[in-house]
């Protein structure tokens, strides 16, 4: 019983992920034609943009406020708190940047297209667009989830500009750290292809699955109001395991 | 119809704001700026260890920042490292019999290279090489000096104080 | 070929054909060997309890279920083409001559109601934004709601949603419309509206219609035809007078309105006295 009930889970997990594969197609096939609507991608850009942009600016801020505070006293610990600068940055560019502004954003956005389209489809109105003869994965979902992938790094950007203002804050007006030396040893350690350009490779990948997984569990969530409500929890709890899986693999990958 | 200018403008304003972020960092907590700053003209140096130094690492004068590493590369041949140092083209009075020596910053810091100004009165030009140099001083070394003479007194002679020796194949 | 062939049959052959239709949904029987006819021009009511797809059915006429896609075999042919058939491509060609108004109108919630009306139009021409605006204020107007051409889909009552809906599933002139319980929800102004609206449409534009719905006295005002479906077989047809005055448990049940009959009023149990332990 118990192994059958089992079997049956991991059976539907694989199912799942078969299913979203597909649908992860469907949307490419769909992507040349919903070019057509540029005007709806802007708009989403816009929705998932803005909806973010107050959430992760002033994540951002904290995030680095708090790194700063703790790498502090952890380095001041070795006498090393020259290094402030360079530590919080190459945190925040290489690891908690892409990974806390994924995480954010399913929060956000994720859950918002998947309860629009959840609800888009309770409502009829994904098969009205069927009835009137378009296709609502190139008019629906393939706007969104372009959208994502647009909006994820330049969130990232802004989450790690606000960080490294907020490290500042911390740590050169608060605690004192030498403000050139706060700027010079990051400006000396930091590199931009090897730190920023592959926290933006990063954040792409985080906002393709993402707002996969958004997309995904709307269109196919059931068309109830329980439906609705289970499958953005479901968006939220997968986009967290999928983005620190992938996060693992990527980070092994770059480095 | 009258909310579309407004979102289209809401989002052209993000994607500013996002790439404008993505300038920010790129600039202000990298090298990039202080590579791109101005011209700069290249000499070069040949050391018999460079220990941990890096590209990009800083040139520097006194303590002041006066260019970068441009390249490390093994000269074939002579099996020593040629690093080439861009220095700003501002710095164009820099004697050319100066020395370089490879210094940390710190006990556990990054490396960089520091010249020593020497008395001629000609000046270092592009494609100049700097005879007087002195490689990194590695911390085993440091440590086997301290146990071998027993006592701190020589263990590690800071370069000002004792002439720059050229390199071994520095002739 | 086929266009030749279309137009010479097109006189005597019904817009819609269903034939020995069979399907399973989720492994339960829908339907069983169904089969009925539409005339072209007519409106035609289908009626039958709840949960016998006669919503299904709709979605067959339309293509979104399917035989070879799903658990489904018969044919469905509408204006004589095989649904079954069609290439997708085909198939939403198909649809821009179908309106389809949904139960619950299915306005969409991003758009105010011009666009709503508009959206078709946008998706599928390139015409001047002056002719796709005289386009929409005259179905708006068709359904007396050009005045709230800027109001929002929830600035709407149910009605006015239903009516909105009915313009744009009317913007391409289409040559059928189905009507997805269109009565549901309205109270009485508004549903002589709707049925108003039905009645006009069919009349003066000679759009064929398809009318699910359970008011039996809204269908009789309206309706040329009724087919009463039950466990998945057509069970009685004929006009709407006709059939409630045939005699048929079906019949007596569905038109006289009993509590009991064909369709049982206990949903199926184990004996009553067995389960309360008094039976020996």
């Amino acid at each position: 019983m118990n192994t059958l009930v089992r079997r049956n889970w991991l059976l539907n997990g694989i199912a799942q992920l078969g299913e979203c594969g597909l649908f992860f197609l469907d949307i490419l096939v769909a992507l040349p034609k919903s070019l057509r609507h540029f005007r709806e991608i802007c708009r989403q850009v816009w929705f998932v943009g803005a909806m973010s942009l107050t959430i992760v600016m002033t994540c951002g801020m904290f995030v680095g406020m708090v790194l700063a505070l703790q790498l502090y006293y952890t380095l001041s610990i070795f006498g090393g708190t020259a290094a402030l600068g360079t530590v919080v940055a190459l945190s925040l560019f290489r690891e908690l940047g892409p990974v806390v502004t994924a995480l954010l954003f399913a929060g956000r956005a994720g859950t918002a297209v998947t309860a629009e389209i959840g609800l888009m489809r309770a409502t009829d109105q994904i098969d009205a667009m069927e009835m009137m003869a378009v296709d609502p994965i190139a008019y629906v979902v393939a706007p969104r989830y372009l959208a994502g992938v647009i909006a994820m790094p330049l969130l990232m950007c802004l989450f790690n500009a606000l960080g490294i203002l907020g490290g500042h804050l911390v740590g050169v007006t608060w605690l004192g750290v030498d403000n050139g030396t706060f700027w010079g040893n990051m400006t000396s350690t930091v590199d931009l292809w090897k730190d920023i350009i592959d926290g933006v490779w990063k954040s792409l990948a985080f906002g393709a699955v993402v707002t996969l997984i958004a997309v995904f569990q709307g269109y196919n969530a059931p068309p109830t109001s329980e439906g609705v409500a289970y499958s953005t929890t479901r968006t939220v709890v997968f986009s967290a395991i999928v983005i620190l899986a992938v996060d693992f693999v990527m980070t092994a990958f770059l480095t | 119809m009258n909310s579309r200018p407004s979102y289209a403008i809401g989002t052209g304003l993000f994607i500013l704001l996002g790439f404008a972020a993505l300038a920010y960092l790129a600039t202000q907590t990298t090298s990039v700026a202080n590579v791109h700053q101005g011209h700069s003209y290249f000499v070069k140096a040949r050391f018999s260890n460079i220990g941990q130094l890096k590209e990009r690492a800083p040139v520097k004068i006194a303590g002041v920042r006066v260019g970068s590493v441009q390249s490390i590369q093994l000269e074939r041949g002579k099996m020593d490292a040629l690093v080439t140092l861009a220095i700003d083209d501002k710095y164009n009075d820099i004697p050319d019999d100066s020395g370089a020596a490879i210094f940390t910053s710190g006990l556990l810091g990054d490396q960089y290279v520091g010249l020593q100004p020497g008395g001629s009165p000609e000046n270092l030009k592009n494609g100049d090489e700097i005879v007087l140099t002195q490689s990194a001083m590695q911390l085993e070394d440091l440590i086997g000096k301290f146990l071998v003479n027993g006592g701190p007194k020589s263990s590690s002679a800071p370069p000002s104080s004792t002439p720059p020796k050229p390199a071994a194949s520095g002739g | 070929m086929s266009a030749v062939t279309a137009s010479i049959d097109s006189i005597a052959e019904p817009l819609v054909q269903v034939r020995d239709l069979h399907t399973r949904l989720g492994g339960k029987v829908i339907f069983d060997g169904l089969s009925l006819d539409v005339p072209r021009g007519s409106v035609t009511a289908i009626m039958g309890p709840s949960g016998t797809g006669k919503t299904t059915l709709l979605r067959h006429i339309t293509g979104q279920l399917r035989a070879g896609f799903d658990d489904v075999s018969g044919s469905v042919r509408v204006a004589g083409e095989d649904i079954a058939r069609l290439s997708r491509a085909a198939l939403f060609a198909l649809r821009e001559k179908i309106g389809f108004l949904f139960q619950n109108s299915a306005l969409l919630t991003d758009f105010n109601v011009f666009e709503n009306v508009a959206f078709p139009l946008r998706q599928h021409t390139e015409l001047p934004e002056v002719l796709i605006r005289d386009i929409v204020l005259t179905k708006l107007q068709a359904v007396g709601l050009r005045g709230a051409a800027n109001l929002s889909p929830s600035e709407l009552s149910g009605g006015m949603a239903r009516r909105v809906a009915l313009a744009r599933a009317i913007v391409f002139d289409p040559m059928l419309i189905l009507y997805d319980e269109p009565f549901v929800g309205l109270d009485p102004i508004a549903l002589n509206q709707v049925l108003r609206l039905i009645g006009t449409l069919n009349k003066t534009l000679g759009i064929t219609s398809i009318l699910v719905a359970h008011e039996l006295a809204a269908v009789r005002r309206v309706a040329d035809r009724v087919y009463l479906i039950a466990n998945g077989k057509l069970v009685a047809q004929g006009a709407p007078d006709e059939l409630a005055r045939e005699d048929s448990p079906w019949t007596r049940q569905f038109f006289g309105g009993e509590a009991d009959g064909p369709v049982p009023f206990h949903y199926p149990a184990p004996d009553y006295a067995t389960e309360l332990g008094f039976a020996r």
